[in-house]
């Protein structure tokens, strides 16, 4: 009998704990024993949907059908009434097996149909200029509807949209959210949420938010992303170094031509030996994807 | 037969109930979105404070991050404040861990978060967690382990909970301060926590004017459901939201690190005012314009402090000071930036 390679004792490890987390209803939460949730479920189905046992793939795709409320958007969970951010998360991830499927159509309308917080006078638009310096006319897309936009839900609805192969009926709404990425870049290059400035000082980028926008800029508009970007995002994915961080930092790396290994050392040391990265489902499917073929979804050329 | 008459008396009658009801239309619509009855029981609220007892507030002096100094401080902080008997109970420690940047205090110190975990133990707490969700870090790990808080907590082996990702719950937001809500989402712990201690640092807010153990409490909004930074919160208002934070939480206690505060541009960017301060007491208003007080602002120079106030959302009239006195303490930090 052959013994399994490291690499694959990783995968078996992994598969395992994500067995372990999987819940009765199908559903993957932030941790063990948490309530089922649309990011951690749509994450662990979008890294690993090839690896996992069918029926927990089943059971898990049909959970992510199963929340999608009437009006077509998700919200936390099934029990959250009100539609919101992680519908592009489910998008993403229900788009893999069918991009024209009834539920990813729903789920991309509720996307182009959530309302943005939108200034409604001039007095009010300067303010904002003033204490901000960000041009508050643009739209990206918000946490919640009828809120402010921020970088990360922007970043993951046009990566969304780009997965339900939405984005050609849509170039001006897509236009103008790249112009809010472009807009809400930091001074020296990179992200934070959204404010690059405040109160007459300079905010620093984080990785979180940089990872998201360089993945979706590459996928959507290369030329937008600057040499600074990349880093932005070297540096504060190292200076934050957890999981989550590096894990998004060397998937948009890697999706734009740029190696750090050193990054993917950092990652790999910090799984635990149950296989999981810090216990969350939704880190390890992160982590996942990083280390085995990065971002899922490629740039259609 | 003769149409009746409308008599002087009448007519003044009338005069008086349209007063009455107009008044009454013009209140209602003074008073939205919260609306008249709400806004009166928050001003007959604020007036009973003025006939109630004290609230007492133990300050600290001359303090600084040695453990054992700490300790004994603390210990006696707690007790000349007459807080409440924690034994048994399921407690909910909340530092501000709102981000992290080298050579900047804007953190609660983790000796004092450790501190407040050896005196809770020690007072027979029966389950203690540290708490917190950024508000610009989607990982709080990080945070956590930078700033030395993760050593702390791990020596004395209590939990840390990201209470961005906590298992979120709705809950009523009580007493009219998010209208138009039917619900708040917040994370499990906090709901199922007997007591919070709000353990804040003591700086500056360039939004807020402070930010101390009432603002603190931004930090328990679940970045899951509100987003980063916690957005809902200004949309609501940053007065109404912590105000109506502090009202929808079990109860909440505070202790104050201004051991080293924050001047300037906080709550991220100021600069580090050696004050060798602790503030601790039952009642989250009246420790905070406490302590405002020490930084050389008058409560009515915060709005969330004179709402307070105004709101009886604490105590905020009658105030007792023990352990150092407030003039000793005084300094004036250089305001934020608007």
């Amino acid at each position: 009998m052959t013994r399994p390679s490291p690499c694959r004792l990783h995968e078996i490890h992994t598969l395992e704990f994500l067995k372990r987390a999987q819940n009765p209803d199908g559903g993957w939460g932030y941790g063990l024993q948490r309530r089922s949730m649309t990011e951690p479920t749509s994450a662990v189905l979008l890294a690993m949907a090839e690896l996992l046992e069918r029926p927990a793939v089943a059971a898990g795709r049909a959970w992510l059908q199963r929340a999608q409320h009437r009006d077509g958007g998700w919200g936390l969970d099934p029990e959250d009434p009100d539609s919101s951010w992680p519908t592009a998360w489910a998008v993403l991830t229900l788009a893999r097996w069918d991009p024209a499927a009834l539920e990813v159509v729903r789920g991309v309308r509720w996307l182009l149909q959530a309302p943005v917080l939108r200034l409604q006078t001039d007095e009010l638009m300067a303010e904002v200029y003033r204490s901000l310096r960000i041009d508050p006319s643009l739209r990206g897309w918000p946490w919640r509807p009828g809120e402010a936009s921020w970088v990360e839900p922007t970043a993951l609805t046009l990566l969304a949209l780009h997965a339900a192969s939405a984005t050609a009926e849509q170039g001006e709404r897509i236009a103008e959210a790249i112009r809010y990425l472009s807009d809400r870049r930091c001074q020296g290059g990179g992200w934070n949420f959204g404010n690059p400035f405040m109160l007459g000082a300079y905010l620093p980028p984080r990785p979180h938010p940089t990872a998201w926008a360089l993945l979706a800029l590459h996928i959507l508009a290369p030329p937008a992303i600057r040499p600074e970007d990349i880093e932005a995002l070297r540096v504060e994915m190292h200076r934050d170094g957890g999981a989550m961080a590096l894990a998004l930092g060397i998937m948009a790396l890697e999706a734009i031509g740029v190696e750090d290994r050193e990054a993917r050392e950092r990652l790999t040391a910090m799984q635990r030996p149950d296989g999981s990265w810090e216990e969350s489902p939704y880190t390890t499917a992160l982590a996942w994807m990083a280390l085995h073929g990065g971002w899922p979804w490629r740039r259609r050329d | 037969m003769a149409a009746p008459r409308l008599t002087r008396r009448a007519l003044l009658r009338l005069l008086l109930l349209a007063g009455i009801g107009g008044g009454l239309a013009i209140a209602e619509r003074r008073t939205r979105p919260a609306g008249l009855r709400t806004f009166l029981g928050w001003i007959l609220r604020g007036w009973r404070r003025r006939v109630e007892p004290p609230a007492v507030v133990a300050l600290g002096a001359s303090l600084s991050y040695d453990e054992k100094l700490l300790r004994d401080a603390l210990a006696e902080l707690w007790s000349q404040a007459g807080m409440p008997d924690v034994a048994g109970k399921r407690i909910l420690i909340k530092p501000n861990l709102i981000e992290w940047i080298e050579g900047r205090p804007l953190v609660t110190a983790p000796e004092v978060v450790g501190a407040v975990i050896d005196l809770l133990r020690a007072r027979g707490a029966s389950e203690i967690v540290v708490g917190e969700g950024p508000g610009f870090r989607r990982d709080a790990g990080p945070v956590v382990a930078q700033s030395g808080l993760e050593a702390v907590i791990a020596r004395r082996n209590i939990p840390f909970i990201d209470l961005n990702y906590d298992d979120p719950q709705p809950v009523p937001p009580r007493d009219g301060w998010f209208p138009g809500r039917s619900h708040l989402w917040l994370p499990r712990h906090v709901i199922e926590a007997d007591l919070i201690v709000s353990v804040a640092k003591l700086k500056t807010h360039h939004w807020a004017g402070v930010t101390l153990s009432l603002k603190n409490l931004f930090g328990v909004i679940p970045g899951i459901c509100y987003g980063w930074p916690k957005n809902m919160l200004h949309v609501n208002g940053i007065t109404p939201s912590i105000l109506g934070l502090k009202q929808a939480l079990p109860p909440v206690v505070s202790v104050v690190d201004g051991i080293v505060g924050m001047e300037g541009d906080g709550p991220l960017f100021g600069t580090p005012v050696p004050h060798g301060m602790l503030a601790v007491g039952r009642d989250p208003l009246a420790v905070d314009i406490t302590c405002a007080r020490l930084m050389g602002f008058e409560p009515e120079e915060i709005e969330h402090l004179s709402w307070g106030i105004w709101a009886g959302i604490g105590q905020g009239v009658h105030i007792e000071i023990r352990g150092a006195s407030i003039q000793a303490l005084r300094r004036r930090y250089q305001r934020p930036p608007r």
